[in-house]
């Protein structure tokens, strides 16, 4: 078959960057990963990309296919070529680019092994020597956070990280979370209050791109979920975010609703919710601010109460109110559900087969893309990472 | 008479807190166009918050609970659909949905739960749809054709999807998360123009706008400014909480940038409305924080 791909060159030394098309022949059960080996033996020996075991275990080809996060070795391209489509292939996000394809990994290990991605000692031995044995259902805790490849799809996306570089993430955190939840592991508590730091668990915001990347169903947002719950659970609530998360409880077990007017005091605190009272008036004036009397009650709020406290009885806490929905969900599949074919997907008006997150393109017909280029691959107050060029590892790092 | 009702379809209206409280603009167009659209809105009175993600993290069982609750008492009103205006309340409610229909020990014993508190057992299977996919669709999208008389011509109209109505698509599966064409469809259906933005897909920061202002104002300044530099004349969102943080929070941008960008941001309800000839006094211009005027008087209303 015949396959076209668009490809983002860059150079880091020089910060030229160029899109090249480039036509190929392939076999048709050829991955996107074959494709850019046809490419580099044939075409142009100077494309730089990252591979290895080319069968989704190793993570080293993470990238982005129009925009959005990918394993190269785990796309096939026989439908998109039928579709006609050239995709645009591109450096994943939110890591600064080495050359062409070629991200540099070490703020995403730094964040790995700040969360001790190994097991602490400190569990129970056995008595008389014998082997420490787990229950499976102990370890169906962290089965998904297990399957973490740490090959960055989730990052790339990560809308929270796009506005602040310090956070954690999708990947560490739920790395975290894999270890928080093994019954072997002896330092759960130390473990949830360094995650509950200031770039830790509460800084995400609930984007579910890494729900949607992880080419391997971690779903490393459901993770950090898990870790939220915990957290509360062990009395870990002293962020803002446990704090906002908490009154939501309150409010739903109280009056059934949303008790906005009280929300901000609860979460930040009086002091510095005084200081947000000249924004709380320009939204009260518009009546964004509904007062707290009386109370907007559910009609058998009774009954919400009662729950909230059979819910303790049976003490099914912590992460274990969302492990108990995972078989469910594990049925669900990604992508797209109504089955229209990608050739369908692409011609569809008011749909525009290009990439969002990045600035590949410029989509035709629209002045839109324009903000998009500005955007680049940036932090807001930062330079683009196209500009990290000379304080990076150079090619010499590229595969 | 009779033909009209048999064409209306009847769903129960879950509203949401956001829709009750603080945008109660979003409520009184819903209330208003439902009918326009073919839509019979059956109100549930013994409804909760659904969580709004933060008892999914807090107390994932709790939220578990609530959620059974709200679709019980829909499916108790023999309706096939529980309709929302809300990304954060679609995502918990199907969420919820998928948990129970998937895993009969799960719902054994949440339903056991609910009956001893006086709640009808949720045992009949019933779908949540958010508004905007009944009508970029079907019956409902045939009807906001005709419905839209009155049109949006001459207006540039960014929409702005937020995150919780595509991702993650295994459980909202309506469109594809990357390339969403439901609001563009709407847009056009209504004679107005839809912009075409990279953030439209983004996060608008509003989960973490109290506890991590900086990172979320680092979201929300990309779709206003991004909307802004593409010249459209509004932004259009199906989720209460992104109109929120969208309207009422774009001072702050201000603030930081020294920018005033003045986007007029609407609720899918209010801009179908508009088209469909709703008056003020249903689609409440005056609760937003940034003025609607300029849409307004471009469409010389």
């Amino acid at each position: 078959m015949q396959v076209g791909l668009k490809v983002w060159r860059f150079n880091s030394r020089s910060g030229e960057r160029e899109l090249q098309e480039f036509e190929i022949s392939a076999p048709e059960e050829a991955t996107l990963l074959d494709c850019l080996d046809i490419v580099k033996d044939k075409h142009d020996g100077t494309l730089a990309y990252r591979k290895s075991c080319r069968m989704m275990i190793c993570g080293s080809c993470g990238m982005r296919m129009d925009g959005a996060a990918v394993l190269a070795c785990k796309v096939r391209m026989y439908e998109i070529a039928e579709a006609g489509h050239v995709p645009v292939i591109s450096a994943m996000g939110n890591l600064p680019i080495v050359k062409d394809l070629v991200v540099d990994m070490q703020p995403f290990w730094e964040k790995f092994k700040s969360v001790n991605p190994y097991l602490q000692p400190g569990y129970d031995e056995p008595p008389d020597g014998k082997e420490y044995r787990v229950k499976q259902e102990r370890m169906n805790v962290i089965h998904k956070e297990a399957l973490c490849i740490n090959c960055g799809c989730c990052v790339s996306e990560c809308n929270a990280m796009e506005s602040d570089p310090d956070f954690l993430g999708p990947q560490a955190l739920a790395k975290g979370m894999r270890f928080v939840g093994d019954p072997r592991d002896g330092a759960k508590l130390a473990r949830l209050e360094k995650l509950n730091g200031e770039h830790g668990i509460w800084e995400c915001t609930r984007c579910y791109f890494c729900n949607e990347r992880c080419p391997k169903g971690v779903d490393p947002r459901d993770a950090i979920a898990k870790l939220g719950a915990e957290s509360v659970m062990e009395g870990i609530d002293r962020d803002m975010g446990a704090k906002h998360a908490k009154w939501f409880v309150t409010s739903a077990k109280t009056t059934g609703w949303l008790r906005e007017t009280e929300l901000v005091p609860k979460t930040q605190g009086v002091v510095t919710a005084i200081k947000q009272t000249k924004f709380a008036l320009g939204l009260a004036m518009k009546g964004k601010v509904p007062p707290p009397f009386p109370p907007h009650v559910a009609k058998n709020v009774q009954e919400s109460r009662r729950l909230y406290d059979l819910v303790h009885e049976q003490g099914i806490a912590g992460y274990a109110g969302i492990v108990q929905g995972e078989h469910a969900l594990a049925k669900l599949s990604h992508g797209n559900v109504q089955g229209e074919s990608l050739e369908q997907i692409y011609d569809r008006p008011g749909s525009f087969s290009r990439p969002y997150l990045q600035d590949e393109e410029i989509p035709s017909g629209s002045e839109g893309g324009m903000g998009a280029l500005n955007q680049a691959d940036t932090t807001p107050g930062e330079e683009p990472t196209k500009m990290y060029g000379d304080n990076q590892p150079g090619e010499g790092a590229a595969k | 008479m009779t033909a009209t009702a048999t064409e209306t379809k009847r769903v129960a209206y879950y509203k949401g807190c956001l829709a009750s409280l603080s945008a109660k603009e979003l409520d009184s167009a819903t209330q208003a166009l439902a009918p326009k659209v073919g839509l019979e809105l059956v109100e549930l009175e013994s409804v909760t918050c659904c969580g709004a993600g933060d008892i999914h993290e807090a107390e994932p069982d709790y939220y578990l609970h609530l959620n059974a609750r709200i679709l019980a008492y829909a499916a108790a009103e023999g309706v096939d659909t529980l309709l929302t205006v809300c990304n954060v309340c679609t995502l918990n409610l199907r969420q919820a949905n998928f948990i129970l229909i998937g895993d009969s020990e799960v719902r054994a014993r949440i339903n056991e739960n609910l009956v001893s508190v006086g709640v009808p057992a949720y045992e009949r299977d019933i779908d949540v749809r958010h508004l905007l996919w009944e009508i970029a669709e079907g019956e409902g999208y045939e009807k906001l054709k005709t419905a839209a008389h009155r049109g949006l011509k001459g207006l540039k109209i960014a929409p702005f999807y937020g995150c919780q109505i595509l991702r993650p698509s295994k459980i909202n599966g309506f469109e594809d998360p990357d390339r969403p064409w439901s609001l563009e469809r709407i847009i056009e259906a209504c004679g107005g123009t839809p912009i075409d933005y990279p953030a439209k897909i983004k996060c608008c920061g509003f989960p973490i706008i109290q506890a991590r202002e900086e990172t979320a104002l680092g979201e929300l300044i990309q779709p206003i400014e991004q909307a802004m530099e593409a010249g459209a004349d509004c932004i259009v969102t199906p989720c209460p909480l992104c109109h929120l943080s969208l309207d009422a929070w774009q001072s702050k941008l201000k603030a930081a940038t020294g920018k005033d960008y003045g986007m007029p941001i609407l609720h899918l309800s209010q801009l179908v409305g508009v088209a469909a000839g709703l008056e003020e006094s249903e689609l409440k211009f005056k609760r937003h924080v940034v003025s609607v005027k300029p849409v307004i008087e471009k469409l010389q209303i």
